[in-house]
């Protein structure tokens, strides 16, 4: 018992139960992923599985249309949502930690309820369900994502850098391009970061808005790995949205690495 | 002052000439499955007068709750639906069979309507189903909004014109002065209207769910007079006993999982905090891990780890796979103190002769409860709102949590209308709290 004790006075091994949980509820699941990836149904190695993904065209059509549109969500949720964060950032603007808590305040009603209510404002104006649902949904989701990284950077940016530009010569239009966009790279990164990977892996929300008639990548590995005899195909293609994630955050990462990132949380 | 009269008075002319235009739009009618189009008559009684647009596309479904269709069409006899219904129409088809359309009693207004086609090929759990389709045009809707974007900047525009002819007897200097005033408003109006406009758009749902939770309709967006029978029914666990389980079950999750993360984050961010660097690096990698990974990945990969253990899924996976996701936020919020605070208070209780345990108490919670609060409020926060993790952990034991229960009810068709009066209440917390906070953050920098 004393010897147990002493081994806790150290603060160093006070991680160790979390170091352990993480071990076996978050590296051993995503080894899984990978072991049930190459194995087939009597747990045998196999190749079969990444052959099918190879064949199936319509995986790999839903594939580059999942990321088609997640590009697009994110390039959109860019333009709506910079100029909303450059606003709320500027010096005289009087009330920008209202307007952040009303931007946010959305999210605490369930992002599900609230894609059905979109989709019950659509038919009520008549308006298809559809790619332009679809967008407007994923769009209205995910915005505080990005406004938020990149309200972050520009309020801390030091305005006189700004002022400097200015009484160089450069007009507003130059000082903007050359001096404020370049020091918000780093919240930008991280917002594009933060939009891009839940649209490319989202499943229930593209159901719901074009009532089942697009199928993004999410749903189609929800089908696959729900489904009993199917469950190691599925994890293929869990393991080709995890490499499309790794590969964004290592971007992600990589573009923001040694500057100050302007993070959520 | 003129100005405003000018714009107000625009806009009351434009209205007055949509309105009346409005009056004179009729709906095209046609009803039609996909392939032969079968033009039938106008529905008696329901939509008198109103013409409406049926098509039908059909594709094989599983089997779909009756209370989620609003149309049936049926070759035979189905005797289920006379309690939930009533015959509205009979036709014989080009291939010569006789149908009957059947409508549901209550019927929502404004949406696209469910129809299910039920003839030979279809046992009645398996229907051909016929996706959705009754649309009402509302295309005037736009011409009101067309027409009031039109009338404001007719107004402007004419008020502009007023204003500089007045302008044109003022000096060059006053003209000067003015007009950079008149610069910098504009830029100013101009933002704050791109904000509003996106802040409209942003609430549009959620003011949907509000208004309508003050009627008794089953039907999002159907108004049937107001009632505040939802929020009784809510209060009273008179509403869907599905629901009222799924709330049980959200805050039980919710709880469980903040105070397990909350302590084990904490520990963990204190063995962190005190590592060797490379330590440090390789664990901190690993927190972030659960935070980058979505949460489909997240679902999954614990759900291979629960099928592979063979463990069955209930309960207790949804809370562990809440405490994975939630614990490295807490880890988080809680360094940030930890770098604040004097190191060597901890080693000076042990010195003075406390046990760990009671230095952990009283040194280091004290400076530490912030942060853990905050992390507590975010883990609680994330995981009521978790969608995806829940989805693929929580088993076939018939256990939902709000998510989850609303995505199985929003795919049966409907949504249980109690939802709208528990979320607008939700909401008007979070903004009453949103408020409060403000107030005291100005009271704070007035003293």
């Amino acid at each position: 018992m004393s010897k147990v004790l002493q081994i806790f006075s150290s603060r160093r091994t006070w991680a160790w139960p979390y170091i352990l949980f993480m071990a076996l509820f978050v590296v051993l699941p995503l080894v899984l992923v990978g072991v049930y990836a190459f194995t087939d149904m009597s747990g045998q190695f196999t190749l079969r599985n990444f052959a099918k993904f190879f064949s199936h065209s319509e995986a790999i059509q839903t594939f580059f249309y999942s990321v088609m549109i997640a590009v697009l969500n994110t390039a959109i949720c860019l333009l709506i949502g910079y100029p909303a964060a450059y606003i709320m950032a500027q010096e005289d603007f009087r009330t920008p930690k209202v307007m952040a808590m009303l931007f946010i305040l959305p999210m605490w009603i369930n992002f599900l309820l609230r894609t059905v209510a979109t989709v019950e404002l659509f038919n009520m104006c008549g308006l298809p369900l559809g790619e332009g649902a679809l967008l407007f949904g994923l769009c209205y989701d995910y915005l505080p994502f990005m406004i938020y990284p990149i309200y972050n950077t520009l309020q801390k940016m030091d305005n006189s850098l700004v002022e400097a530009a200015q009484d160089l010569g450069a007009n507003r239009w130059q000082s903007f391009w050359k001096v404020i966009v370049p020091m918000s790279m780093p919240g930008v990164y991280s917002g594009v970061v933060m939009v891009f990977m839940p649209t490319v892996s989202t499943f229930a929300i593209a159901e719901l808005l074009t009532h089942n008639n697009i199928k993004l990548f999410g749903s189609l590995i929800q089908d696959y790995i729900t489904t009993t005899d199917l469950l190691n195909y599925g994890a293929v293609l869990s393991l080709v949205l995890l490499i499309i994630i790794g590969l964004t955050s290592f971007f992600g990462d990589h573009d923001a690495s040694g500057e100050e990132k302007g993070g959520m949380v | 002052m003129r100005r405003m009269r000018l714009v107000v008075l625009g806009f009351l002319g434009i209205l007055v000439s949509t309105v009346t235009a409005q009056s004179n739009l009729t709906y095209a009618l046609q009803v039609g499955e996909t392939g032969k189009a079968a033009v039938v008559d106008t529905f008696p009684g329901t939509y008198a007068g109103e013409k409406v647009n049926i098509s039908i596309q059909l594709s094989v479904v599983n089997y779909q709750a009756v209370d989620s269709l609003d149309f049936v069409f049926a070759d035979r006899p189905i005797p289920t639906l006379e309690r939930w219904g009533e015959q509205v129409y009979a036709y014989t088809d080009s291939e010569g069979s006789d149908w009957t359309v059947w409508r549901k009693k209550e019927l929502p207004k404004n949406r696209k309507k469910r129809v299910l086609v039920q003839n030979a090929y279809g046992a009645f759990e398996q229907y051909l189903h016929a996706s959705i389709e009754v649309q009402h045009s509302r295309g005037w809707i736009w011409f009101v909004l067309a027409g009031l974007i039109l009338a404001g900047v007719a107004a402007y525009s004419i008020a502009t014109v007023v204003q500089r002819r007045k302008e044109k007897q003022l000096s060059s200097v006053e003209q000067e002065t003015l007009r950079r005033k008149r610069m910098g408003m504009r830029r100013h109006y101009g933002s704050q209207l791109y904000l509003w406009l996106l802040l409209l758009v942003l609430y549009a749902p959620i003011a949907l769910i509000a208004v309508f939770s003050f009627t008794e309709s089953k039907i999002l967006g159907n108004w049937t007079g107001f009632s505040m029978e939802l929020y009784a029914n809510l209060f009273t666990g008179k509403a869907d006993a599905g629901l009222n389980s799924a709330i049980w079950y959200t805050v039980v999750i919710a709880l469980i999982a903040a105070v397990c993360s909350t302590i084990l984050g904490t520990l963990a961010a204190i063995g962190i905090y005190n590592m060797r660097a490379r330590q440090r690096k390789v664990v901190s990698l690993m927190n972030s891990v659960p935070m980058i990974n979505p949460d489909i990945i997240t679902g999954i990969s614990l759900f291979l780890l629960f099928v592979a253990l063979g463990v069955s899924q209930g309960l207790a996976t949804v809370c562990i796979a809440h405490v994975v996701f939630c614990t490295p936020y807490v880890v988080l919020s809680v360094l940030p103190r930890l770098s604040r605070m004097n190191p060597n208070t901890y080693e000076a209780a042990l010195d003075l002769g406390a046990t760990p345990a009671q230095a952990l108490r009283m040194v280091m919670l004290p400076e530490l409860w912030p942060g853990m609060l905050s992390g507590f409020i975010l883990a609680l926060t994330l995981s009521v709102d978790d969608f995806g993790v829940t989805f693929f952990t929580k088993g076939s034991g018939g256990l939902e949590t709000l998510s989850t229960f609303i995505y199985s009810d929003a795919r049966k068709g409907g949504l249980t209308p109690e939802l709208r009066p528990l979320f607008t209440i939700i909401l008007l917390v979070m903004l009453t709290a949103l408020i409060i906070i403000n107030i005291r953050n100005k009271k704070q920098e007035n003293n």
